[in-house]
């Protein structure tokens, strides 16, 4: 008997995720944030990374106009969670971890798609102007 | 005690529908009948149920790998679209294997034969395979071309080429190489077997795994104090939740043998956490002090020395540095020394990359995996390309349950794409569903399962597929792993319809 109820159980478990009943859509993440992008962006990341998103060599830091709006989404990713991975692989962005944590605790928080596009535009602008 | 744990799953379950207003024989009644057709894989119930289009799309669709990502691809693409030509690059005859299937098989809980499966008897109706590898992309001109030097056109192409293991980066085990996890890989065993370690990452190697941990366990029984080791690189890897299952399944076999108590066991990943998700990142770190398991956050594995059987690891750590006008914050300085550790037993989770053919082509990228819209799965720059499974770079992706809700995505997208030229807003993105069965013994499965939107405290639970606490280990869900994923990937998913 109890196999059966089990059996039945794992069924309805089972139908539950393929049917879709459990797959819930995830709700995007609705949050406000203090500062526009733009803002976020002039008011810290420039200071290392340039009007442009060129980068400074002499802080070592680098530029952030050289990649898709996707890829750049990827890279955020990164910084912002420590890691892409979920199981324990880390980032390859230490530094940058710390720092970006930093400036969140300060109210610097960002949507990641956002910024990425708004460095997208720096790329293209600056290309624009010369 | 597995009837008593499964009757408290059970009234649980129970205390959910009741809150639903269904009883459970009503829900069973309910899904019974569902769940019988679609065991059958015949059920028009399933079929129904997961809305496959139907599209009057022409053109021709090239899919690079015919693993898990690509059939299952192919598969719903021929379901949609029957004016579509497919054609799928993929040179393994064994790539549909069931790689979660390789836990178990290196827990000695199922023999190797289970997870093999035959890539040609997963071809849908009317699509061709070109049993060749694909190593020349020319995107700007539709074009790839095959180590046979065969050149296939396309109007779309849907990149599903999987990972490398790259066990030869590790200093030691260069003679290993790379390779993939499906196929004969007895060379890699060898060279494992050679300094005394093993991984699950192929079929092979699983099933030299059990070996390695019997030998361990009669070593300990014999009251020898024996030190075994799990290790997790430095890069995205697939199934991020394997390398902690084979250690909490040499716990179990250690238990078995009650030889436990002279078992040291301990893990080493190269991050500083369990988890990327909060709450499970928590409910592991109580698993772990619950059984006694050792672990040491940011240490990279990263020379084998097979003869005196020391593992050395790259700890690096950051320590408050200058202070840094620009953040008006003390910045941080990196800092690392050799740590270098004796085993008895070594489970080594390799570095993975994509395959150096693609990373290094146009539609590759300086990380080497394909970039990709992460909400649509089309490429970052080529819009007639997309790319899913494990070569797509896509945060916490990676794993089959992933995959499973990524290919339902690019074909959506790709059959727009032919249709009209673009994807409208009202086509389902995928949100970064990732689905963890974290074996935590046998009998135990903890079901993790979470997206993009589940890294605050207490937001796990947003993906989960019940209503009931995620971060519980249950019987249900080891009942779920052992008896039904396997099915539903093999014959609802491959057939493009689960």
């Amino acid at each position: 008997m109890i196999k059966k109820i089990t059996t039945l159980t794992l069924a309805t478990a089972a139908i539950f995720a393929l049917t879709g009943c459990g797959d819930k859509t995830a709700p995007k993440e609705v949050t406000t944030y203090k500062y526009t992008t733009v803002q976020v962006y002039e008011k810290t990341c420039i200071k290392c990374h340039g009007a442009n998103g060129e980068g400074n060599p002499e802080k070592k830091t680098p530029a952030l106009n050289d990649r898709t709006p996707a890829e750049m989404a990827e890279d955020l990713y990164d910084v912002k969670n420590g890691g892409t991975g979920y199981g324990g692989s880390g980032t390859d962005h230490e530094i940058m971890e710390h720092n970006m944590q930093k400036l969140i605790d300060k109210g610097y928080d960002y949507d990641i798609n956002s910024m990425a596009e708004f460095l997208s535009y720096l790329a293209k602008n600056n290309k624009k102007n010369k | 005690m597995e009837n008593r744990n499964l009757k408290k799953d059970l009234e649980q379950l129970d205390s959910i529908l009741k809150e639903q207003g269904i009883s459970r024989r009503d829900a069973m009644k309910m899904m019974g009948l569902s769940s019988a057709a679609f065991m059958m894989g015949s059920g028009t119930e399933a079929e129904a149920a997961t809305e496959v289009r139907a599209s009057s799309a022409k053109g021709k669709v090239l899919i690079i790998g015919g693993g898990l990502s690509g059939m299952s691809t192919a598969a719903r693409l021929r379901n949609s679209a029957s004016d579509v030509e497919i054609t799928v690059i993929e040179p393994n005859g064994l790539s549909t294997q069931y790689q979660p299937g390789q836990t178990l098989v290196g827990g000695g809980l199922w023999p190797k034969s289970e997870v093999i499966y035959h890539r040609d008897d997963f071809i849908p109706n009317n699509v061709t395979v070109i049993e060749e590898k694909a190593v020349e992309f020319d995107p700007d001109n539709n074009t790839v071309t095959t180590d046979k030097g065969t050149k296939v056109s396309y109007d779309y192409m849907i990149v599903a080429a999987g990972l490398v293991l790259n066990y030869g980066a590790i200093k030691g085990l260069e003679a290993a190489g790379e390779a993939y996890s499906a196929g004969d890989n007895k060379k890699l065993v060898d060279v494992l077997n050679s300094v005394g370690a093993c991984s699950i990452y192929t079929a092979d190697g699983a099933e030299a795994t059990w070996e390695s941990m019997q030998k361990f366990i009669a070593d300990a029984k014999s009251g020898k104090k024996v030190n075994g080791l799990f290790t997790h690189p430095n890069t995205p890897i697939k199934c991020g939740g394997a390398p902690k299952k084979i250690m909490y399944l040499t716990n179990a076999r250690l238990n078995e043998a009650g030889a436990r108590a002279n078992a040291n066991l301990h893990f080493y990943p190269n991050g500083g956490a369990m988890f990327g998700i909060k709450d499970y990142h928590t409910a592991i770190v109580e698993q772990f002090k619950a059984r006694d398991f050792k672990w040491s956050y940011k240490h990279n594995l990263i020379a084998v020395d097979g003869e005196n059987k020391i593992a050395t690891f790259n700890h690096h750590w950051k320590e408050k540095g200058e202070w840094d006008e620009d953040l008006e914050e003390y910045g941080v300085v990196l800092k690392s020394e050799e740590v270098k550790v004796p085993y008895d037993f070594l489970h080594i989770t390799p570095p993975m990359k994509a395959p150096t053919e693609i990373a290094n082509s146009k539609i590759g990228s300086s990380k080497g995996w394909v970039p990709v819209k992460k909400e649509t799965l089309q490429h970052a720059k080529y819009k007639n390309v997309f790319a899913l499974g494990d070569i797509a770079a896509i945060p916490m992706g990676k794993t089959g349950g992933s995959a499973r809700k990524q290919y339902k995505v690019v074909v959506d997208n790709v059959l727009s794409m032919m249709e009209t030229g673009s994807i409208p807003a009202t086509n389902k993105e995928y949100a970064g569903y990732t689905v963890c069965p974290l074996i935590t013994n046998i009998g135990t499965v903890m079901l993790a399962e979470f997206n993009w939107a589940s890294k605050k405290t207490g937001s796990g639970a947003n993906a989960a597929l019940l209503p009931i606490d995620p971060t519980q280990e249950r019987y249900i869900w080891w009942l779920l792993k052992i008896y039904l994923l396997k099915p539903m990937t093999q014959y609802g998913m491959l057939s493009g319809r689960a």
